[in-house]
């Protein structure tokens, strides 16, 4: 039934979405860009794809210009998007962009915190994630004022409502706010696709289960060694996610990352995660560790964004899109950045989408 | 065939050639044939990357100076006062190519200079300004301030407590020290003004007095040319943090703040000091304009030049790109096809470049046997362009195969001339025609109506069809001619208006007295039925035969005995002899008949449904069913043989081939395996290429294939007949909409208000009469036309074109200049 009246409001959009993924560059267009010598090369490749002329009229060009290129591409393309949708679609891509609206708060914060200049900071938001009255969050010195003056009017406001007892802007509060208002925007954006119905809240359910069984799994390697207590751990996982709650629990007690790949071995696809052979883990140690794990991360992560294109009639393809071409211009600037850097060993290490 | 004059009939022969040209000849070799525009050169190194190519380096230096170039254009489109950009015509020709990438350079260097000196400038010219505003904003709030103290604090009589307090304390100061009050004062953007204003009540809980101004005109970023409209505002508050804080939302917020004393006479002091330093520096501002201005007039003098040559230049070296590069031997290598009639200007142009170069080494070129199916070049001119353009959007014709863009020429406009025959509306397309005939020149000049080059001798050579179509219709603006006397006199019998026939026939056309008769509808529907079968059958007939011009050049009689006479006879025996019957029946008088005149379309029903029964009381004439029955068994003979007769010929061939103990293919690729080896240690691998694409024509000729295809085809080819005898009756339907359309249009304005009498009849009919001639130039000229321009293309490509034509070859793209400037 959902596919009878679904392109009546959607079907221009989603037409419009799988065209553009489909413009998305393949294995075969990354196999020509590692083979650069410059990023003048690199240009040159790229006028083939469907980035076309984007950076035809760069006098220089440096890794920053072309990431910011490509962000503004993607920029461009979501604000045609948004502006053409219609409820409950629109209410949908705004979800999408509260996960930016975070994490420039954020860096708003740490940045104002570390005395950065703020019109520096400003520039290096991303630009999805912009709202009219976030450049007044650097007057804020705490938490109480950040939320009174600012978040108030945001859509944030809700998810902050549970931090508020943080009283101080330090690192680790910070880094506590972020994960809090994550949590409760993973839920909320959870919920809010359950409101939506099959096919879309199947589809989505199964990322942003992913994405909030990521960040539990982060946040406990990331918090081995810190002054963060166990329990308030526990408080930053999100309450979903196929980890939840036994596994939650497991990780709230964990202790080392061994304790954390035991409880991934109970969901089968998150065993492949930390499955090293053996002579790797001695020598990666824990920081090799994470760092490969955030790889495989991404890999699922690409998979997943992938499989929401076999279905019909849903906003998963969205959400995916935008996910996809993020880490598309992550791999483009890696890429360049590995050709600049002349560090021709570790180019193939982006992740291959198509 | 047409050796001797290039003819439409057949795309050119072509011939493959290779070129070894010398490294210090080869661009003005590549630049003398891309003058020349008829070499189309192949790509020797598929498998090398873009940028991995020869003359990368080449590309992108001139990549870059188009960067350039685009840069001065959007310069020159920024400045206010259109600056002259010469057109390519009137500049005078550049000879040397090295110095003109530093001179680029050396205008971009100077260009940026001036720019950013002049941003510098427009930024501090901009501050100021900004800060006058501020300056005779606030003032008009200090001194509204101090006039109307009392009203202003009254305003904030209700709100909460703080605010009252504040407010006292600020009577207080007022009072005794006039005006002592803290403040922010600066510009922001207009829009920003409420986020501002929300922002900052919220962080200071209400404790302040804001005061915004619009200043009415808009500030203009010199860089970007974007406008921002910005207003001044003044924010009252009370407390050092609190300002700081102020200060900072402002400031982050892209507001700039400017210092503003409370002291009405320093404020007069910094306002005439900001005056007078804004004149100052609007002095230089606008010499620097100036100087900017010249530099780009000069650019402008020779930007289209450049422009061209930075285009031409790039695609020289892009074709190079193509070439092998031998560097041992310093040659390059290049391979294409060129029509063969062109040989000797090619050979001109090459000795041509050699001289031009100052060297004694002279590219040699030589044609190579080969067998890949060349390209297919048909040349056109600005007549027949718009012709073959109709066809080729169909599909490329085969090479050397029957073109059908030359019949197009005559059928095209004339089965559009069917549908839309009318002599007024005919009339007035063919002016419109030779209009923009006699403005070509101009147009061309100025690049207008690029798109329509082409199609104007298409419609000139419509409106001329239309003109003779609507002679035999006789119908102009639905209404009739009487050029000659009507073969009826109408008498009164009984009360009826009857025609009796006078004897004389009408010399040309349709007799004007069918107009107003009763049964004329039932007269032309049957009439241009008619028509539209007798043309409908012939067009096939003609696009049949174009079949054999082509089997035989391709020495394909086998296709001759067993597709194209069996699909005529098939045709003819049932539709050819139908148009016989149609024309046999107009010719006779069936008054002086004892036999009723029989229903065709009955008789061709009952001629396959019971072949051999003929009702003598409506029979065409004696011996009508012994005809038929042998014209049915002819086309059912027919389908068998066009089923049976080439897959069994082909299966003999091969039985034949596999006598003589040939097996399979494998049995050569070893061979040619061989060779590949030779060829590529004597070449380097330079044919390496050429080889491989040979291999890929070779197609593997299977038995089961050939039934497959020929049982399609067959099947294909018997319902289309029927289906498009049927189609063509779409000549029938649309001239028939057409001529009632025109009708009721005409019925419904015109008609009424021309015999009305007085100044009213006059105006009255010069108001009908503009709106009929808009109807008449729109809804049946413009739509009418399209659609019966679309139904004619359909008959061409579909009807016509599934009888003979292949449409499998590759168009012919040579480099050519003259045709950069369309791809850009």
């Amino acid at each position: 039934m959902e596919g009878l009246f679904f392109n009546v409001n959607n079907g221009f959009l989603e037409g419009i979405v799988r065209g553009y993924k489909a413009g998305i560059l393949t294995q075969s267009h990354y196999a020509s860009l590692t083979q650069c010598e410059t990023l003048e090369d690199l240009k040159t490749q790229l006028s083939a794809t469907d980035y076309g002329n984007f950076l035809a009229n760069e006098a220089s060009l440096t890794t920053t210009i072309i990431s910011d290129r490509a962000t503004q591409l993607l920029v461009d393309q979501f604000n045609f998007l948004r502006s053409n949708a219609v409820e409950p679609l629109s209410k949908f891509l705004d979800y999408i962009t509260y996960s930016y609206m975070i994490d420039n708060v954020v860096l708003l914060i740490t940045g104002t915190l570390h005395e950065r200049d703020t019109h520096e900071l400003l520039e290096r938001c991303h630009p999805l994630g912009v709202f009219e009255s976030m450049p007044a969050l650097c007057v804020a010195t705490n938490v109480e004022e950040l939320y009174q003056s600012v978040l108030v009017e945001t859509p944030l406001a809700p998810y902050f409502r549970n931090c508020l007892s943080a009283a101080d802007l330090d690192d680790l509060n910070i880094e506590i706010i972020r994960n809090t208002i994550y949590k409760a925007y993973l839920e909320d954006f959870y919920e809010f696709v359950g409101t939506l119905g099959s096919p879309t809240s199947d589809v989505m359910r199964t990322i942003l289960a992913f994405e909030a069984d990521r960040r539990t799994i982060n946040i406990t390697i990331n918090s081995f060694g810190t002054e963060l207590t166990k329990e308030q751990r526990a408080k930053l996982f999100p309450a979903i996610g196929r980890l939840f709650p036994d596994g939650n629990n497991a990780l709230a007690k964990a202790d080392d990352i061994e304790q954390v790949r035991l409880v991934c071995e109970n969901i089968p696809e998150y065993r492949s995660f930390f499955d090293n052979s053996p002579g790797d883990a001695q020598d990666l140690g824990d920081l090799g560790i994470a760092a490969q794990l955030e790889d495989r991360f991404f890999r699922t992560e690409v998979r997943l964004n992938k499989e929401a294109f076999l279905q019909q009639f849903q906003y998963g393809v969205f959400y995916s899109y935008v996910k996809l071409k993020e880490q598309e211009i992550r791999n483009l600037t890696w890429i360049a950045e590995c050709i600049a850097q002349d560090a021709r060993d570790r180019i193939n290490d982006y992740i291959p989408i198509f | 065939m047409g050796d001797d004059y290039p003819s439409m009939f057949r795309s050119e022969p072509m011939s493959s050639v290779e070129l070894y040209i010398p490294r210090e000849v080869a661009h003005d070799t590549v630049t003398e044939l891309g003058e020349l525009g008829n070499v189309q050169f192949n790509d020797l190194n598929p498998n090398v990357n873009p940028f991995q190519r020869s003359f990368v380096g080449e590309i992108r230096r001139f990549e870059d100076m188009a960067r350039r170039t685009r840069f001065f254009i959007s310069q020159i489109e920024k400045e206010k006062d259109p600056i002259h950009i010469r057109p390519l015509s009137d500049s005078a020709p550049l000879i040397t190519v090295g110095p003109r990438a530093a001179l680029l350079g050396e205008h971009e260097a100077r260009l940026l200079q001036m720019n950013e000196s002049y941003k510098t400038l427009s930024e501090r010219t901009k501050e100021l300004i900004e800060a006058r505003y501020v300056l005779r904003e606030t003032a008009v709030f200090f001194d509204k301030a101090e006039t109307q103290q009392g009203e202003v604090r009254s305003s904030f009589d209700d709100s909460s407590a703080p605010l009252l307090q504040y407010d006292d304390r600020e009577t207080q100061h007022s009072s005794t020290l006039q005006f002592e009050l803290e403040f922010v004062a600066g510009t922001i953007e207009r829009s920003h003004i409420p986020t501002l204003e929300r922002v900052l009540w919220r962080l200071l809980r209400g404790n302040l007095y804001m005061n915004h101004t619009d200043i009415a005109e808009p500030f203009v970023d010199p860089v970007t040319g974007v406008e921002t409209r910005k207003n001044v505002f003044i924010i009252f508050a009370h407390g050092e943090s609190i300002l700081a804080k102020i200060r900072k939302v402002a400031e982050s917020m892209g507001a700039t703040l400017y210092p503003i004393d409370a002291n009405a006479d320093k404020r007069a002091d910094s306002l005439r000091e900001v005056t007078a330093r804004l004149e100052d520096l609007q002095t230089v501002l606008y010499h620097t304009g100036l100087t900017r201005r010249s530099e780009l007039m000069i650019i402008g003098e020779n930007l289209s030049r450049w422009q061209d040559v930075v285009c031409k230049e790039k695609a020289i070296y892009e074709t190079m790109n193509l070439f092998n590069y031998d560097v041992r031997r310093k040659t390059l290598v290049a391979k294409g096809w060129c029509p063969t009639r062109d040989l000797v200007i090619i050979q001109a142009a090459l000795r041509r470049a050699t001289e031009e170069s100052g060297t004694n080494v002279v590219p040699i070129l030589h044609e190579l046997p080969t067998n890949k199916t060349p390209p297919t070049f048909v040349r056109t001119n600005k007549f027949t362009e718009g012709f073959q353009a109709i066809m080729d959007s169909y599909g490329t014709a085969t090479y050397q195969e029957v073109n059908p863009g030359l019949f197009a020429i005559i059928t095209f406009p004339f089965l559009f001339a069917v549908m839309f025959g009318d002599i007024g509306h005919g009339l007035i397309i063919l002016f419109a025609a030779l209009y923009m005939i006699a403005n070509e020149r101009k147009w061309a000049r100025s690049n207008l109506g690029e798109a329509s080059a082409c199609g104007r001798y298409i419609i000139f050579l419509m409106g001329v069809f239309s003109l003779y179509t609507g002679l035999i219709y006789n119908d102009i603006f639905s209404l009739t001619l009487h050029l000659w006397r009507s073969g009826w006199d109408l008498v009164n019998m009984n009360g009826m208006e009857v025609g009796v026939p006078t004897g004389r026939v009408y010399p040309f056309g349709l007799d004007p007295a069918w107009r107003t008769a009763d049964n004329s509808l039932v007269f032309s529907n049957s009439y241009k039925m008619k028509m539209s079968i007798v043309l409908g059958v012939t067009h096939m007939t003609f696009a049949l035969c174009l079949q054999l011009p082509n089997h035989i050049r391709f020495k394909r009689p086998l296709e001759i005995y067993t597709n194209f006479i069996p699909q005529m006879i098939f045709l003819q025996s049932i539709f050819g002899y139908l148009v016989m019957c149609i024309i046999y029946k107009w010719s006779i008088d069936w008054t002086t008949r004892s036999t009723e005149p029989p229903s065709l379309l009955n008789m061709l029903i009952a001629m396959l449904l019971s072949p051999g029964k003929v009702d003598p009381a409506t029979q065409l004439y004696p011996g009508q069913g012994f005809v038929q029955v042998i014209l049915v068994l002819l086309a059912v003979v027919c389908v068998p043989w066009m089923l049976c007769a080439k897959p069994y010929f082909e299966w003999k061939e091969m039985q034949k081939i596999q006598g003589q103990g040939y097996v399979g293919l494998d049995h050569h690729d070893g061979l040619r395996h061989s060779t590949d080896e030779a060829l590529e240690n004597e070449e380097g691998g330079n044919g390496q290429a050429a080889i491989e694409q040979m291999e890929e024509e070779h197609e593997q000729h299977d038995f089961g294939d050939v039934v497959v295809h020929q049982v399609i085809h067959t099947i294909e080819y018997c319902l289309g007949c029927i289906s498009h005898t049927a189609s063509y009756l779409r000549l029938w339907a649309l001239s028939l909409a057409h001529a009632q359309l025109s009708e009721v249009l005409w019925s419904m304005t015109l008609e009424g208000y021309l015999g009305m009498p007085g100044i009213t009849g006059i105006i009255a009919l010069a108001l009908i009469g503009s709106l009929w001639f808009g109807a008449t130039v729109f809804i049946l000229c413009i739509m009418e036309g399209l659609s019966a321009f679309l139904h004619a293309l359909r008959l061409h490509w579909v009807e016509a074109n599934s009888k003979h034509y292949g449409g499998e070859g590759y168009p012919f793209m040579p480099l050519n200049f003259a045709k950069l400037d369309e791809k850009e």
